[in-house]
């Protein structure tokens, strides 16, 4: 019978095992193996070993630490924005007498729409006779040069890619908002709580385990900005707004040095990964936390 | 071809999405503990080498290419030689036609002798797609007889013996094709490639607003110097700013189009960007006459003669006098916009000209890869595929400029138009090839970068092409260690 079963649980766990082989694993040890060596994608017979050398080259690469840097600048500026954003949004939706589905659909679809034809549509919106500067012109403010300016371009696209990402998590809190028995809220309206009582002590607390996750995926999500960049931009002006997967790429497939781009790979993957694991220990402590309290009133 | 406009970029959305399928963190931690729990049998571990074995073979015969038999493609016959040719194109576009009719006409011409077999490899605007199916063939093998490469990267391709230097073509042969063309297929002494276009960017000029300024055009040999430029702006500014324009249309996208529009700059002024063998740009790129250049755009910039940031169809709805552009604007502005009044003026120089040759060149041509066996075979191919015909060919259903003599004597708009027979000229008598050096992308992003900080961002010239040059001397080291 355990037998059976295991080859039963293999016929089907086989071929995602030989795809996630093919397509995932070998690619990471690849990786891995390549950022010890100079591979270069024109001429691979070349290859040789050469060490931590890529590694220490890339800290003294002032292009990569600035990419660097710009991405941690997205996470900082993109994160806040997009949960609180989220929550917002499904508090006010989760009111709203009306249209409820009309706004949910509204804000979620930039969700679906493909990266690149966002920001194209934006780089309308932000062009210097934009949609953008017309109206801040009917205010008597000067026009902006918003992506055409090292100053402004980061942020810019940060606030952009938060109006296109914010339809996920906030149909995500709106799930969890429904969730929470509408016992607690009758509770404390016998009690007389204020609605800021209800947020701060009902909603919060039973949205707590959602809101990490939030905060992971759109973490994660910005390290990983390349597309929006791309497009609008190139990483410009004046690099302001290359980021590191966008290093990798130019590095890996413009410049065919693929030994580098592995090595930044390399370190990009291991920040995540330890981001993710602070993240995690942070969650658990949290967790273990409320498990506690829940035994102490137990008790 | 450079980049013409912003466009989306498809390997960066696929680079993207392989990355995002990575980066997933919620594994189902439950899930796999069950499945730890239960493993450990004998079975698992052979089915799993079986599943192994399975894989490397299905992979191995997946990458093994051999060439087809005869009567296995349809047209190719017993006793004739296959030749497989890989075009950066998609099928269904008019480029993709041209390529696909020429590579008939050819299996008509030898017919009993040669059989070439077009396949169509998609690019997106910055070369990828088609570089990515090029380099894994590089590893991988599996290289086409001939294959299409970008002008500029010739020099990184032969350097890397992925294309092998072309079957000897007689001084005739050679001569038919303008001299831009042989140039920029050379690398270290030998012929390496042969393009089929050519191309060119125009200094164009609405009519209607020099002739109300009372401006006259020099004719092609006395083209206006720098300073005499800059007058001319100064004068038209005070009629532009009425109209809400700029003097000039101009900016510095990223990508290739700023090296391609903009170092004739350097060139026109004596310079170079990268020395002769491709493998030095300090003295080259950082010397007086590029950081001269740079300085050239800041005053611009800073004169406010043209927009810093770029407002879409300033010279095309009528308010600026001047634009830098592809020789597809001719095209555009006839079809589009035919309320402007066009006219190409010669591409302007540095005040120390000498008469050299300076103004924008280059395209995709065909090259002949190292692992072609039948080098003769393949230089007809590619000696047809760049031919008058098909230069002709490519001039009727795309628009760009051909590569061959006889190929514009026969297009009778470059005899007649005289904006397209003022580029052609420009082209033939003053076109120079862009640097050829193997880490041509990196001096190509470079320049742009450069130009980018110093012209709008108002950075010292001289320190940022220092710091450009060390970045490229960085790549450079691949091939000047010993």
């Amino acid at each position: 019978m355990k037998k059976k079963n295991s080859i039963l649980g293999m016929a089907f766990f086989g071929p995602a095992l030989v795809l996630l082989t093919v397509f995932l694993f070998l690619p990471m040890v690849l990786t891995l193996v390549f950022s010890f060596t100079d591979y270069f994608a024109l001429n691979p017979e070349l290859t040789h070993f050469v060490g931590l050398e890529n590694y220490f080259n890339i800290f003294k690469d002032e292009l990569f630490v600035k990419s660097f840097l710009n991405t941690v600048k997205f996470v900082i500026i993109i994160v806040p924005l997009q949960c609180i954003g989220a929550l917002v949004l499904a508090l006010a939706i989760n009111k709203a007498a009306h249209c409820k589905k009309y706004f949910k659909v509204a804000f979620f679809v930039p969700v679906v729409m493909s990266l690149a034809v966002v920001s194209t549509l934006w780089m309308q919106i932000y062009s210097p006779e934009g949609i953008l500067n017309t109206i801040l012109g009917q205010f008597g403010i000067d026009a902006q040069p918003f992506i055409h300016s090292a100053d402004q371009a980061l942020p810019s696209i940060a606030i952009m890619s938060v109006w296109q990402g914010v339809g996920y998590q906030m149909i995500i809190f709106l799930g969890g908002l429904q969730n929470i028995n509408p016992a607690l809220y009758e509770a404390a309206e016998m009690d007389h709580a204020s609605s800021w009582q209800k947020f701060k002590d009902i909603t919060l607390p039973e949205l707590k385990p959602l809101c990490v996750f939030v905060f992971i995926t759109v973490t994660i999500g910005a390290f990983r900005m390349l597309v929006q960049p791309m497009v609008m931009t190139g990483g410009g002006p004046d690099h302001s707004t290359y980021t590191i997967v966008y290093d990798i790429y130019e590095t890996g497939t413009v410049n065919w040095e693929m030994g580098l781009a592995s090595t930044m790979a390399i370190v990009f993957t291991v920040f995540v990964v330890i981001l993710t694991i602070i993240q995690n220990v942070l969650t658990k402590d949290r967790e273990g936390r409320k498990h506690g309290n829940k035994k102490a009133k137990a008790n | 071809m450079p980049n013409r406009k912003n466009s989306i970029d498809k390997t960066g959305q696929e680079a993207y999405d392989v990355i995002k399928g990575t980066g997933y963190f919620t594994g189902n931690s439950k899930a796999t503990k069950c499945k730890k729990e239960e493993g450990g049998s004998g079975m698992r571990k052979r089915i799993l080498c079986l599943a192994g074995v399975l894989l490397a073979v299905s992979c191995l015969a997946g990458c093994q290419k051999k060439d087809p038999q005869p009567g296995e493609v349809a047209g190719y016959d017993e006793g004739e030689e296959y030749l497989s040719i890989w075009v950066h194109s998609i099928e269904d576009t008019e480029e993709g036609q041209a390529y696909k009719e020429s590579v008939e006409s050819f299996n008509e011409a030898y017919d009993g002798k040669y059989f070439a077999d077009i396949e169509f490899v998609p690019r997106n605007d910055s070369g990828g797609g088609y570089s990515d199916k090029v380099n894994a063939s590089v590893m991988a093998g599996g290289l086409p007889d001939v294959l299409t490469v970008d002008g500029p990267n010739v020099a990184a391709y032969a350097a890397n013996g992925i294309i092998q230097p072309l079957a000897d073509l007689t001084e005739e042969e050679k001569s038919a094709y303008l001299p831009s063309i042989i140039e920029q297929g050379t690398y270290d002494d030998k012929l390496y490639a042969l393009g089929v276009m050519e191309s060119s960017v125009g200094l164009y000029y609405n009519k209607d607003i020099l002739e109300e300024a009372g401006i006259d055009v020099p004719d092609a040999d006395h083209p206006w110097t720098w300073s005499e430029f800059l007058d001319i702006l100064e004068e038209l500014k005070p009629m532009m700013d009425e109209m809400g324009g700029y003097p000039l249309d101009m900016t510095f996208p990223v990508g290739e189009t700023s090296i391609y529009y903009f170092a004739p700059f350097v060139w026109s002024g004596g310079g170079e960007l990268v020395s002769d063998d491709g493998l030095t740009v300090d003295g080259y790129f950082n010397s007086d006459k590029t950081i001269a250049a740079m300085k050239y755009f800041r005053t611009i910039v800073e004169d406010k003669y043209m927009s810093e940031a770029p407002i879409d169809n300033l010279f095309e709805s009528g308010r600026a006098a001047f634009k830098f552009d592809g020789a597809w604007e001719v095209n555009t502005i006839y079809n589009s916009y035919p309320d402007i009044d066009l006219g190409v003026a010669p591409y302007i120089v540095s005040d120390d000209w000498q008469g050299e040759t300076y103004t924008p060149t280059g395209s995709w041509a065909f090259a002949a890869s190292s692992e072609t066996k039948d080098i003769e075979g393949a230089t007809e191919l590619v000696k047809w595929m760049s031919g008058v015909d098909s230069g002709i060919r490519i001039w009727n259903m795309t628009k760009n400029f051909p590569s061959t003599y006889e190929a514009f004597e026969n297009i009778d708009v470059f005899q007649t138009d005289e904006n397209y027979s003022a580029l052609y000229n420009q082209l033939s008598t003053y076109g120079h090839p862009r640097p050829k050096t193997p880490v041509y992308p990196q001096v190509s992003t470079c320049f742009q970068e450069t130009l980018e900080s110093v012209a709008l961002g108002g950075k010292d010239a001289s320190s940022e092409l220092d710091k450009a040059v060390e970045r490229i001397d960085a790549k450079l080291e691949r091939y000047t260690r010993e």
